[in-house]
């Protein structure tokens, strides 16, 4: 007979890994939710782009106009942050039309006496866009008969005082919105962990891996399986979203707003290792589906509170509170990306707030795999969690 | 040899174990009963490496078992347990890697067992839309799938009809033949006794009675003789020297012969009180052995 040794812990991990892809990315909740969260990052991008479009327009029909009263018109309009369309109109009855039909907005009649044809009312701007027009070709006209050419002009210089205002209002927008997907794919891939371990659980499949494997093996294999297909995730969420945001230019500063993208992924990988244990040690204490919403609880309210320390921190990035949050391990991976994204933030700051993050999943690993290996052969009912660490490990 | 030596278990204050130790032979079957709660899971589960024994170790070709020895063990958990929503085929395949079949070798295995066990149509399949008893066959494709050397089984006769029955003692007679040492724990004393090489009867903790039918059989056969004297008076045989009457009725007479009594002496007086038209040792089943030695302490294991 064959002498066989079986497959090694990196072996077992890898088969407990691609089992868990395999058999995710043919569940149709992940095929659903996955393509729910592509489909808001591209309609929330579409949204950006008809916002920022939304600038006013104006289409102005001229009837006999002077010499130099289409650059009048698109001159004001620039002053105005009108986008401005000059179209000549050949009489005023073919103007009345235009403005009844809704070609234009409103037609300028030159002559002696100006006439600013609208259908109802001159709306917005149009009034004293025509009126400037019209105003600054006859102060030119008259000035030139009076003789005077050259106009000393002083011109006015404008000087930033905070040249970045824009660029970290994006950024921390981009962190903000990266922050809120965090939560939502830290909750979701931490639901997977959880209602897979009560999967194992309660179908009772546990005791035949625990024969062949050890529990710690079993719960890496789980965590690094979705945790690649979190990953995956995240980084397609990331790029598409950051190149769909520089292609629709709804961002000035793309290198900017790409860095903030990779913090964020990269804070994904701590938190969801983080949650992740912890969820599938809150999923090993229950034996069915029906009770796993209790014992997650707590961890889904401490991913709300840590959102809530972001979208604080997105509003006042230096405050204590902000800086605070932003070494809490748990918590931080949703507040330092915004405070990072700010601009306010010390490299030693990120390093040590990774560092304890680090140190927390290392603690949590192992305890809550203690836990986890306590629980699992434990069915019927709820385990309580002193129990779980006086158990046995086997 | 699959040697169980000397467990010993306690979960809290309860003492689940005392001392169980048996051994199976290759090539045979070892048939584990015990009334509920005795320890036959526990025995099975630390076997396993699911319980930690308080004292005592399971051995295989000499050696204890550990994590690399028992990828060679095909097991079935009394809680039977498969992935619900993972296919036939992939989930066979699935168990045949855990246990060190290379993806190749994993996947031919899968298919054979398939074929096998009449799950061919079903190979495709969400385990939770099979059958009971289907279900129950992809359990023992998982447990057969790797080529165990070993096989432990809790139960694996629990909820199958008398056709499953037979097709599974048919799977693990072929084991058998092929020399791998099986043990099954089973409530089913008949199938027991007609599957068996050895029996173990568990009890309170401790191994009560182990050995082949038949030696179980003789140990208790010394003891009673049944004699049928149809025209014989009532208690025909109360004076006889080192016999007690268990039971009789109508001439039908059952005897004890513990005392020293001479099975020929009875014959002898049975004859003087006409015909005789029975007289054998009684051959108790499965059952009585099993009643009798879960029923009172033995002295054997007073002295164990």
């Amino acid at each position: 007979m064959s002498r066989r040794t079986g497959p090694g812990s990196a072996a077992l991990i890898r088969l407990v890994a691609v089992r868990e892809i395999a058999a995710r990315i043919r569940d149709k909740n992940f095929i659903i939710s996955s393509a729910v969260i592509l489909v808001l990052i591209l309609g929330s991008l579409g949204l950006q782009v008809a916002l920022n479009s939304g600038g006013e327009e104006s289409r102005i029909g001229v009837v006999d106009g002077p010499a130099g009263i289409e650059q009048a018109l698109e001159q004001q309009g620039e002053a105005l942050d009108v986008d401005v369309t000059v179209g000549e109109v050949a009489d005023r009855s073919a103007a009345e039309r235009a403005v009844t039909d809704g070609d234009v907005d409103g037609v300028l009649v030159a002559g002696a006496d100006p006439e600013l044809l609208v259908e109802q009312s001159a709306g917005g701007s149009l009034e004293a866009l025509v009126r400037g027009a019209v105003t600054q070709l006859a102060l030119t006209e008259q000035l030139t008969e009076a003789g005077v050419t050259a106009l000393d002009v002083p011109d006015v210089a404008v000087t930033p005082l905070d040249p970045d205002a824009d660029a970290d209002t994006q950024r921390v927008v981009v962190a903000l919105i990266g922050a809120a997907l965090l939560y939502g794919l830290l909750i979701l891939f931490g639901q997977f962990v959880a209602q897979g371990v009560v999967e194992e659980k309660a179908s009772r499949v546990v005791e035949l891996l625990l024969a062949t494997m050890r529990p710690w093996q079993l719960l890496a294999g789980k965590i690094i399986g979705l945790g690649v297909l979190g990953f995956a995730q995240v980084v397609l969420i990331a790029v598409v979203g950051v190149a769909g945001a520089i292609a629709f230019d709804v961002v000035d500063v793309p290198g900017e707003v790409i860095g903030t993208a990779v913090s964020v992924v990269l804070w994904f990988v701590l938190a969801y290792a983080f949650y992740a244990a912890v969820f599938a040690v809150a999923g090993s204490l229950v034996s069915r589906q029906e009770d796993l919403g209790t014992v997650v609880m707590p961890t889904t309210m401490a991913l709300v509170v840590a959102l809530l320390f972001g979208v604080q921190a997105a509003g006042d990035p230096d405050g204590t509170l902000a800086t605070v949050t932003s070494f809490v391990p748990g918590l931080s991976p949703l507040v330092m990306p915004v405070r990072q994204a700010a601009g306010e933030v010390a490299a030693w700051e990120v390093g040590l707030s990774a560092v304890l993050m680090l140190a927390a999943i290392v603690a949590i690993v192992r305890v809550g795999g203690r836990i986890y290996a306590g629980a699992l052969l434990r069915t019927g009912g709820k385990t309580k969690l002193r129990e779980a660490l006086r158990a046995e490990r086997v | 040899m699959l040697e169980f030596d000397g467990l010993h278990k306690s979960f809290g204050d309860v003492r689940v174990l005392e001392g169980v130790g048996f051994t199976v032979a290759p090539g045979s079957m070892f048939g584990f009963c015990g009334s509920n709660g005795a320890g036959k899971t526990t025995t099975m589960r630390i076997a396993m490496g699911l319980v930690r024994p308080d004292a005592g170790e399971v051995r295989w070709q000499g050696r204890p078992l550990d994590q690399a020895t028992r990828v060679r063990i095909g097991y079935m958990p009394e809680e039977r347990g498969l992935y619900p929503k993972m296919k036939v085929g992939e989930q066979i395949t699935y168990f045949a890697r855990l246990h060190g079949l290379d993806a190749a070798a994993a996947a031919r295995a899968s298919d054979e067992w398939v074929e096998r066990l009449g799950l061919a149509a079903r190979r495709g399949d969400q385990v939770e839309k099979l059958s009971l008893g289907n279900q129950q066959r992809v359990q023992l494709a998982a447990a057969l799938v790797s080529r165990p050397e070993v096989l432990i089984l809790d139960e694996p006769f629990s909820g199958l009809d008398p056709v499953g029955v037979d097709s599974l003692a048919d799977a693990l007679l072929a084991q058998v033949r092929e020399g791998v040492p099986v043990v099954f724990s089973s409530h089913q004393l008949d199938l027991v006794e007609r599957l068996c090489d050895s029996v173990g009867i568990l009890a309170r903790g401790r191994m009560v009675a182990t050995g082949t039918v038949e030696e179980l059989r003789r140990r208790e056969a010394g003891r009673l003789l049944r004699v049928v004297v149809p025209d014989a008076p009532s208690g025909w045989a109360g004076t006889l020297p080192g016999v007690r009457v268990v039971s009789e009725s109508a001439g039908d007479t059952l005897l004890d012969l513990t005392g020293g009594g001479d099975d020929q002496a009875v014959l002898a007086a049975g004859l003087r009180t006409g015909r005789v038209t029975h007289f054998a040792w009684q051959q108790p089943t499965l059952v009585e052995l099993f009643r009798e030695a879960v029923a009172t302490p033995t002295p054997q294991e007073v002295a164990a």
